[in-house]
């Protein structure tokens, strides 16, 4: 055994790393070499013995330090990205396993608190790797392994202003982080929102990975995606409404309304919230979702529902729509989804919806107060 | 999109389980047998991203001993999974006609082995090693199935905490849940081997909740008897070896004399013949269930109803539906609905189907990673009902030895018995409902408190106890509680009830005992108003729970709007995080 991993081992990763690139530049030039896949497939499993060892030998720190090294000396990661779809099928899961420890690895000496330096190195010098990542969602073959390596990625602030933030078309450079600017909107066909196709139109199992990376991107760094959310209101909201809430796909559909509540009900959104329930035509949204034919569809709906209800501050769209529906909601309500009898809170809420509702005004009643009176609620939720 | 079902012509049904139905099916394209599982997820809660877990780690395997992943796509509400097509049935079924010899034994350990083997070195762990997840092609050739709750691991020396598997199977360090990794799977092989042998698990006429705290506690299990072979007994003592760090990989274990000596898979089509022999003696009739395509999988056109909200000045004119066409989504329950109209309002409702039946096959999963509650409050997602507590549900029902699994599956069709005949040890029947099913509300309440209070308490803290005496007495009163709850669940709400008023009453041991923070204010869920009449019932269902009130502010402008008093606590909090909003934004607010 030992002499085997001696033998692979004596091979310096920077040479791992120079052949690795040759074939990957032979195999995009001509779609079939079945020979170059091959060896493809040796190379990059050697990439992952030394990254991750074997289960009787541990990793070496200086051995990975190497090859991380190379990797970028050669600007092998970009070739990476993009060539996945290209790649036999345990190459591609072996890709996976390499990509994710280079993102992750930081030399002994480094301080814990700092970003890992290939996370640096991308969004300064190379976010074009990150943008090439979420475009793997354009290819069955790539699309889960691309969406592995890169919810790794999103976990740094900083990978997720990049995605959100590029608009580059493909073949032009993408945003350095240096150049991103918040308050700027967005025109909306940079790369995070092709998430928005990529998760409506994609066979299954690439629409959930993408949703699952979609739902990481808006939820995981609070700060970055309320300003984002803030600046971009209109736009976001149309999509989400348009494309997700609407989908065909039953998944897709359910998953959004839910993922609505959970940005809705976030602390750090409180600004977006309070403009999402000013808008009459969102509350619409919402009452459809609960007449859908589907119990989950009604049950995810709901939690967004009654967010419009218990608001204290309705605007008078919303207070208009639920005067003239009062007696159909009150019909309504006592009978939906009464077999959750088990489910305490979704009663308790469903009955505090039916007392707000009996108690809402005949006509609907101005209670914009002067500190909310800004010229409009939109621009108070963007500063 | 393409309409993927289209490609595929499903014929009878193979199965049925936790997770689903399984049909086999043609492949239209090239004519390729093939099962299919539908899961529906209208009757889960909240796992479509744990089943989109399973895809995935499923659909990055490729080898000959794990059956085969082909494709997932969505039909209305119904997820459809299609696996390669396994005739010889599994593990399970063919021990029916009686258990194999060790000659069947060995090559069934020496193919999973092989399939552990696979797994391993990606990183991932099956966790539900057992007789009924493994499949025999017609040729023989053995098949791992069902990764229902495997884990993919990110590093190769990392651990899990989770409490995942099949109770008789699981590994004293899964149920101890100080860390394990792929010498999990090891363990349950060895079970797994024994289960072939003697036709059932070790501890299989015990309750299943006792034998969590009998195999950490107790010396492994071992194989004797003058008819096994020496080399048998010392594979499965190389198996159920307590400490993992001792126990052999599934590459050591390949290396064997019991496996390295084992026949060719072939051998096995004899169990398989043996089987049909078996049915066909019986005389049984294959009771065949083709598949159907159910009615609530079709959508019906939407906005027909004449009581749908009003948006618009101009009233759409009212529509009446045609009948015949409405009334199909509708369950019998709608049938003493008294008039039409009546009917009509419910009808967008769709119609509720009862309430889903409790399956204890299916398989227990929670993430005890943390375990300090208010930790795990957090995580916890606004439904009480999507974070199913596994223990008390699924096990206190009675001996089936379930898998466990957070969550359930419902499968659509309720699983009746096809096969009044059959008999033996079944894994995935559903389990004996106790006789004495009272089903007043304390009773409710008191299987609830159990499952959800009382035998979880038992594990937790047994599992942070190291002394064995106090294991031993600690066990014993988990086991008489999980007795009290089968025989007299009313009883065990009042003990429950009146120890906790007790305790609330005595003024030094309220202050004294932790007290618990259900509410965090970022848990998106509604405050309930003073006067909303139900808050009453639920602090008495909630009783030794007490729901802190948020503390309102003197003034408030929400409440001078009129109309809106009864809203106090609500807009209290709405205020608070609204005028936080504001001193982020202007500090001097």
């Amino acid at each position: 055994m030992a002499f085997f991993f001696n033998r692979g081992r004596s091979r310096q990763p920077a040479d791992i790393v120079r052949t690795t690139k040759e074939l990957l530049s032979r195999i995009h030039d001509s779609q079939n070499a079945p020979k170059a896949e091959e060896d493809l497939a040796k190379q990059l499993s050697q990439m992952k013995v030394i990254v991750q060892g074997t289960p009787e030998v541990p990793p070496s720190v200086d051995q990975v330090h190497a090859l991380v090294q190379a990797t970028i000396q050669e600007d092998l990661l970009f070739d990476l990205s993009r060539s996945i779809h290209l790649l036999p099928f345990e190459a591609r899961k072996d890709t996976q396993t390499v990509f994710s420890h280079i993102l992750r690895f930081r030399p002994t000496s480094y301080a814990a608190e700092k970003d890992p330096p290939v996370i640096s190195y991308l969004v300064h010098h190379r976010p074009e790797i990150i943008v090439e990542l979420c475009r793997g969602y354009m290819q069955s073959q790539s699309a889960m392994p691309c969406g592995v390596i890169l919810r790794e990625a999103l976990k740094f602030d900083v990978i997720t202003a990049i995605v959100l933030y590029d608009q580059s078309n493909e073949g032009e450079s993408a945003i350095r982080l240096s150049d991103v600017k918040p308050n700027q909107r967005q025109r909306g066909d940079g790369v995070f929102w092709r998430f928005f196709d990529w998760i409506d139109k994609s066979c299954f199992e690439v629409s959930a990975d993408a949703y699952t990376t979609f739902r990481d991107i808006l939820t995981r760094h609070k700060s970055l995606m309320t300003s984002y959310l803030a600046t971009n209101f209109e736009l976001f909201f149309a999509r989400f409404n348009n494309i997700l809430i609407h989908s065909d796909s039953y998944v897709t559909k359910r998953q959004s309304i839910k993922l609505l509540g959970e940005i809705l009900l976030d602390r750090a959104n409180y600004n977006v919230m309070m403009a999402y329930v000013e808008s009459g035509d969102n509350l619409k949204l919402c009452m459809k979702l609960l007449r859908d034919d589907r119990k989950m569809v009604q049950y995810e709906g709901f939690h967004v529902f009654k967010v419009f209800v218990a608001n204290p501050n309705k605007s008078v769209a919303v207070q208009r729509i639920l005067i003239n529906n009062r007696d159909r909601l009150l019909r309504f309500l006592p009978k939906f989804l009464d077999d959750r009898t088990d489910d305490d809170q979704f009663m308790d809420e469903k009955s505090f919806l039916v007392r707000q509702i009996e108690l809402l005004p005949k006509e609907p009643v101005d209670r914009t107060r002067p500190t909310r009176d800004s010229p409009s609620a939109h621009t108070a939720a963007v500063a | 999109m393409d309409d993927m079902s289209s490609h595929y012509q499903v014929m009878e049904e193979l199965g049925s389980g936790s997770f689903g139905v399984v049909y086999k099916a043609i492949d239209k394209t090239d004519g390729e047998i093939v099962a299919i599982k539908h899961i529906d997820l209208e009757s889960s809660e909240d796992d479509i991203q744990e089943i989109q877990q399973e895809i995935s780690v499923l659909a990055t395997c490729a080898s000959p001993y794990v059956t085969q992943y082909k494709a997932s796509f969505l039909k209305g509400h119904k997820l459809w999974i299609v696996m390669e097509y396994l005739g010889g049935g599994s593990c399970l079924d063919l021990l029916k006609p009686g258990c194999f010899n060790e000659a069947h034994v060995a090559i069934v350990c020496r193919e999973l082995l092989l399939g552990l083997d696979y797994l391993h070195s990606e990183g991932k762990i099956h966790r539900d090693v057992k007789a009924a997840n493994v499949l025999l092609s017609q040729t023989g050739k053995v098949k791992l199935a069902d990764f229902g709750v495997a884990a993919q691991l990110v590093n190769i020396k990392s651990q899990r905490n989770t409490f995942v598997g099949t109770p008789f199977w699981m590994a004293p360090e899964v149920i101890q849940q100080a860390g394990y990794d792929f010498k999990a799977d090891i363990w349950s092989l060895g079970i797994t081997a024994i289960e072939m042998i003697n036709g059932e698990p070790p501890h299989a006429s015990t309750h299943p909740m006792k034998v969590l705290f009998l195999i950490p506690k107790n010396p492994a299990p071992r194989l004797e008897g003058n008819e096994y072979s020496n080399t048998f007994k010392d594979f499965i003592a190389q198996c159920l070896t307590k400490d993992p760090d001792l126990r052999p990989s599934a590459k050591e274990l390949l290396r064997h004399k019991f496996v390295r000596n084992a026949g060719k898979p072939e051998a096995l089509q004899e169990l398989i013949h043996r089987k049909q022999d078996w049915d066909g003696g019986r005389g049984e009739t294959k009771d065949v269930k083709y598949y159907a395509e159910s009615l609530n999988t079709m959508t019906r056109p939407e906005d027909l109803d004449d009581d749908d909200w009003v948006f618009d000045t101009v009233k759409p004119p009212p529509m009446f539906k045609p009948k015949g066409t409405d009334w199909m989504t509708f369950d019998e329950e709608e049938e003493n609905a008294p008039d039409p109209t009546q009917m009509l309002e419910d009808m967008h409702i769709s119609a509720p189907p009862p309430p889903p039946k409790h399956q204890a096959n299916s398989t227990v999963r929670r993430v005890p990673t943390d375990r300090s509650p208010s930790v795990r409050r957090a995580n916890t997602k606004r439904r009480s009902s999507g974070v199913k507590q596994p223990l008390g549900l699924d096990l206190s029902y009675g001996n089936s030895p379930s898998t466990v699994r957070q969550f359930r599956r419902v499968s659509d069709k309720v699983p009746t018995d096809l096969n009044p005949a059959k008999h033996g040890f079944d894994e995935n029947q559903s389990p004996k409902t106790v006789a004495t099913d009272t089903s007043s509300k304390e009773a409710q309440i008191g299987r609830r408190a159990y499952s959800k209070a009382v035998g979880m308490s038992c594990q937790e803290v047994l599992s942070t106890t190291g002394d064995g005496d106090k294991r031993e007495a600690i066990s014993r009163l988990a086991e008489a509680w999980s007795d009290l709850e089968m025989v007299d669940p009313e009883g065990l709400y009042h003990i429950v009830r009146i120890m906790n008023e007790k305790l609330q009453a005595d003024s030094r041991l309220s202050t004294l005992l932790p007290s618990t923070q259900p509410d965090s204010p970022s848990r998106p869920r509604l405050v309930l108003a003073q006067n909303n009449p139900h808050l009453k019932s639920h602090r008495r269902r909630q009783s030794y729970v007490p729901e802190p009130q948020p503390q309102s502010p003197p003034s408030v402008p929400a409440q001078a709007a009129p109309g809106m008093e009864h809203t106090k606590q609500l807009s209290d909090v709405l205020y608070q995080r609204w005028s936080e909003g504001l001193r982020n934004r202007w500090g001097g607010f």
